[in-house]
């Protein structure tokens, strides 16, 4: 009984007791200083794989740690890492009925030297009936002036085939193929491992394309995608030539060479590890490492983006060689082995990862002693740990902004966000067909209110869909006013006129629809309020529905089957918007779910992929943006401002430049402020500046 | 007693196959479906999907996927679809920080809400009763996020104490004793503020089964016989009011092993919440399966527990 009482008289006291304990112990300890970095953000990596990891999170992390053969540089253009140099030439090769033809015709280019310079063309010759012609620089159309040159010995018409296989059906195919008597006929075979092949083949009387359907035929696993529709007089197969860096090691010091570029290459092919970066490298014919120093690879056509995907971080072959995915992902993908920066050093789940410096590496070495990457699921937490100064830096929600402005203890960086908003008026649905309609809408709602309500004032009126800070954004474009007058005139010459009750109605119909978004996203929900309250005024009737994400996607975006919907994009690196915009992607689980078809897009947007030559880009990637935002397809909101605050006096940048170190404080560059955070050092462990 | 185990462990059985079928089908017939690289990528093609789906099975009918998922997690080969880590190896990480925060915040609630029952029922209808209840009717009705965010953000701006993950950050402690108190620190916050709202609960409950045992007839006897007020309390009163809650320690055991979410994240505290709550959001199948699964069969065991318990205690119980 004693016993008893003393337990429940003794327990709850010796609780408050370690309670105090810990409490004033907690006080006391000192904090540690050291030269480390302190980064808090809500998501934790899924994996630190480059190839296989496609989240914020993780390539914040893997930026540091893995590098590439290019990478951007801080006015967000092109630029090599691990590469020292690259080169992109493009052979052109035109087939010919036999050798005396594509003889003939290389004679005729060969009178006209004098042009050659102009055309880019560094040589032509001929093996066989084939003619080749080697040029500087590549492109879809720049082999057609100089064939044009020999009229009288045209060349044969090639054509593609796109060949999905239902199952492994590749050898009985291969064995087709072999006792075909045609098949000299065939050109090129690109398989896409045991999914897909393309074939590019010649075919003047029609007789194998007979025969390929014959057997397509008695093959049911075979499915043509565009039997023969892409015939062409020439291939186009450009080539891209990187000079690798000598002076790179691995973090465990094995050296880095062309046989890990090429090794990287295989896994994001292979099928047995899922990389979302495989669309990327579709239109990759062959690698070559001739050697260990050089990289060749040869595409299949002209698509001037693929550059950007040499951006990958590159994997160690020497320890991934022999692994499989299982390993990969209970090992690698949670301690992995890069080339850049920092090394790993820990990852505590759902707590921090830790990265701590490479002093080999091959750009110098960086002067902090490490990175610590927090995981703080919760946004109160997160800025409680910035205020407490247990994290350097910090991105403010839009609403409390102003607060950190303001605060002398803080340096505040801004840049516009790589997303913008919209609101996405199905093209199916009849009343959005008109253009004065959706004009009409973009004129009835205030996008600056929304800027200032939704976002506090903190982002710009979008005006397309680039990423204003890319050198091909067109940024003469206005925004269309806020002009609710204007908007009845436009929908009163479309047929809207106001009926009995104040609702718009055109014969007998009231205007109203479903403005419908997802959950979880209070800017998305705000905004569809917003455009309700904004449209209810010029007699339009909006109703709101907010779904969960997945709901949201299944039954509306991905069948097409709704009226209007608030979403974003992230604006990529590169100008290739196919699948947004393009008539062909209208169909179910497609991403132009808004249905909208232009046809003059359509060839733009065929056209900007195989164009190099920047000017011309900036020119076509100006027309597109002109063009769709004249159409309206979607009412274009903003582009917000992404916001960072960082202790003052925090850092400081000493970092390599071309022609020696540069020492100078952090500032606010297109890529961020923290474009150089590899070479920021703390003012207190300054480096001595000897370079 | 030991056929009645044996015939309880074959219902189990059965009972798990059921649970286990059904839980199945709630999560994959919910809309979605496991993707990690996000639904509206443009640089991510159709082809990639389906190879990803492939991987997990996905393109199969649910029979067979829930045949697949079965056969690996009995074998312990089943991964996440997130990340592709075995589920196993994801749930044991976070298990150990989610039982030590549990096990802590129930000893509080033990140990501060009995003798808050006691002590009411002793002062029964006088004013520190009345109070008492005021205060437990506080208590429960405060939503703990409000509490964890007001706690955390006092605690930060009028003493500095460092309040978040599961030891101070970047701190190198002189001593064990000094770690140690910094665990003890960073365990009992969220602790506390678990256990606030059961607390009050269980001290209502306390107070409610202490009224009535001293209210039986066995106690007017041991008062009329001249015992001490103190003895019969806590020799007669308190050992037979205290029956239902020691019983009631089975049913806590599945509840040992969740977490929560809410308080989790306010701490950042790294448990098996958020770990339940992202792999809902993400979809992530076999791992909300295993973790359903785990749960279920705590929930049986802890059933029989409950009831084994229960004949321990009182010996007028036989199971047969």
């Amino acid at each position: 009984m004693r016993f008893l009482r003393l337990l429940i008289i003794g327990l709850p006291l010796l609780l408050i007791g370690l309670l105090a304990a810990s409490f004033f112990s907690v006080r006391v300890s000192p904090p540690k200083e050291e030269n480390m970095m302190v980064t808090a953000s809500i998501g934790e990596p899924k994996m630190l794989n480059p190839i296989q990891a496609a989240d914020a999170s993780a390539s914040e992390v893997m930026n540091y740690v893995f590098d590439g053969l290019l990478t951007l540089d801080e006015n967000l253009e092109v630029t090599g890492r691990l590469a020292e140099s690259w080169m992109l030439t493009q052979t052109t090769t035109a087939f010919y009925v036999n050798e005396k033809a594509a003889a003939d015709a290389l004679g005729r280019i060969e009178a006209s030297r004098e042009l050659w310079s102009g055309w880019k063309l560094l040589r032509a010759e001929v093996t066989g009936a084939e003619l080749r012609l080697f040029f500087s620089e590549p492109g879809a159309d720049i082999g057609k002036d100089v064939l044009a040159l020999a009229p009288d010995s045209p060349p044969e018409k090639i054509f593609h085939t796109r060949v999905n296989l239902k199952s492994s059906a590749r050898e009985s195919w291969v064995h087709f193929l072999e006792q075909s008597r045609m098949k000299d006929r065939v050109k090129r075979i690109w398989y896409d491992y045991n999914s897909a092949f393309e074939l590019t083949y010649i075919d003047p009387d029609g007789e194998f394309g007979q025969e390929l359907k014959n057997y397509y035929s008695a093959n049911r696993d075979l499915e043509p995608e565009l039997a023969e529709q892409d015939a062409a007089e020439y291939l186009d197969e450009p080539e891209l030539v990187f000079k690798l860096r000598r002076d790179v090691q691995w973090h465990d010091g094995a050296p880095f060479t062309s046989k890990d570029v090429l090794f990287t290459y295989n896994k994001i092919m292979d099928e047995t590890i899922v990389s979302p970066r495989k669309p990327d490298y579709d239109l990759v014919q062959t690698i070559e490492t001739p050697t260990p120093y050089d990289v060749r690879v040869i595409y299949r056509k002209p698509y001037s983006p693929a550059l950007n995907s040499w951006m990958i971080g590159l994997l160690p072959q020497h320890i991934l060689g022999d692994k499989d995915s299982q390993w990969w992902a209970a090992n690698f993908n949670r301690s992995p082995v890069g080339t850049g920066s920092f090394k790993f050093k820990l990852w505590s789940t759902n707590e921090r990862i830790e990265l701590t410096r490479n002093p080999d590496y091959f750009r110098g070495a960086p002067h902090l002693g490490g990175i610590t990457f927090r995981v703080i699921p919760d946004p109160t937490s997160i800025r409680i740990a910035f205020e407490t100064h247990q994290s350097d830096s910090w991105g403010v929600e839009p609403h409390a902004v102003g607060k950190f402005a303001h605060d002398p203890r803080f340096d505040v960086f801004s840049s516009p966000g790589s997303m913008y908003s919209y609101i996405g008026w199905n093209l199916r649905r009849p009343m959005f067909q008109d253009l004065r309609v959706r004009q009409a809408l973009a004129h009835a709602v205030d996008v600056q209110a929304i800027i200032k309500y939704v976002l506090y004032g903190y982002g710009q009126p979008s005006t397309g869909m680039w990423d204003p800070r890319m050198w091909w954004n067109d940024d003469t474009i206005k925004p269309l006013a806020y002009d609710p007058e204007k908007a009845k005139a436009l929908l009163a010459a479309a047929g809207w006129k106001p009926g009995p009750d104040g609702i718009l109605q055109k014969d007998g119909k009231p205007f109203e629809f479903t403005l419908i978004t997802n959950n979880a996203n209070d800017v998305r929900r705000d905004i569809a309020t917003l455009t309700q309250a904004a449209l209810s005024k010029i007699g339009i009737r909006v109703d709101v529905q907010v779904y969960e994400w997945a709901v949201f996607l299944a039954q509306f975006i991905d069948k097409g089957e709704f009226d209007a919907c608030v979403l974003g994009w992230t604006t990529g690196v590169d100008y290739d918007q196919y699948q947004i915009w393009h008539s062909s992607q209208t169909g179910p689980s497609q991403l132009n779910f808004v249905a909208y078809k232009n046809p003059e897009v359509d060839r733009m947007l065929v056209e900007i992929r195989s164009e190099f030559d920047h000017q011309k880009i900036k020119e076509l990637a100006g027309k597109l943006q002109r063009t769709i935002f004249a159409d309206q397809p979607y009412l274009f909101l903003f582009v917000p401002e992404t916001t960072s605050v960082i202790w003052k006096n925090s850092y400081r940048v000493y970092r390599p430049e071309t022609g020696g170190w540069v020492d100078e404080p952090i500032r606010q560059t297109r890529a961020g402020y923290s474009f150089y955070s590899e070479y920021f050092y703390k003012p207190a462990y300054a480096p001595a500046m000897t370079h | 007693m030991l056929t009645f185990i044996i015939r309880r462990a074959l219902i189990a059985v059965v009972l798990l196959f059921v649970i286990s079928l059904m839980q199945f089908f709630i999560i994959t017939l919910t809309p979605g479906s496991p993707y990690p690289w996000g639904d509206l990528n443009p640089k991510i093609s159709v082809q990639v999907r389906e190879n990803y789906r492939k991987q997990f099975h996905l393109d199969e009918p649910l029979h067979r996927q829930y045949a697949f998922i079965m056969r690996d997690l009995f074998t312990g080969k089943l991964v996440s679809a997130k990340d592709g880590r075995p589920v196993l190896a994801k749930i044991g990480e976070r298990l150990p920080a989610t039982l030590l925060l549990n096990l802590t915040s129930l000893l509080i609630v033990y140990a501060f809400g009995i003798p808050w029952g006691i002590f009411a029922s002793r002062y029964q209808g006088r004013w520190p009763d009345g109070l008492g209840t005021f205060f437990a009717f506080v208590l429960i009705s405060m939503p703990g996020f409000w509490v964890a965010y007001l706690a955390a953000i006092w605690i930060v701006k009028y003493t500095g104490a460092p309040i978040l993950g599961i030891e101070t950050f970047g701190v190198a402690f002189r001593s064990t004793g000094q770690y140690f108190l910094d665990r003890v620190w960073h365990l009992m916050l969220p602790a506390i503020v678990l256990a606030l709202a059961e607390v009050a609960v269980l001290s209502r409950y306390a107070r409610a089964t202490m009224i009535e045992t001293l209210g039986e007839d066995y106690i007017r006897t041991a008062r009329a016989k001249g015992l001490k007020s103190d003895a019969v309390l806590y020799k007669h009163a308190f050992r037979n009011s205290m029956r239902p809650i020691v019983t009631g320690l089975g049913y806590l055991l599945p509840a040992m092993l969740g977490g929560s979410v809410i308080i989790e994240s306010i701490f950042s505290y790294p448990g098996m919440g958020l770990l339940s709550y992202q792999s809902i959001l993400e979809r992530d199948y076999p791992l909300l399966v295993t973790i359903n699964f785990v749960a279920a069969f705590l929930v049986l065991i802890g059933t029989l527990l409950a009831d084994i318990l229960y004949a321990v205690v009182d010996p007028r119980v036989r199971l047969e």
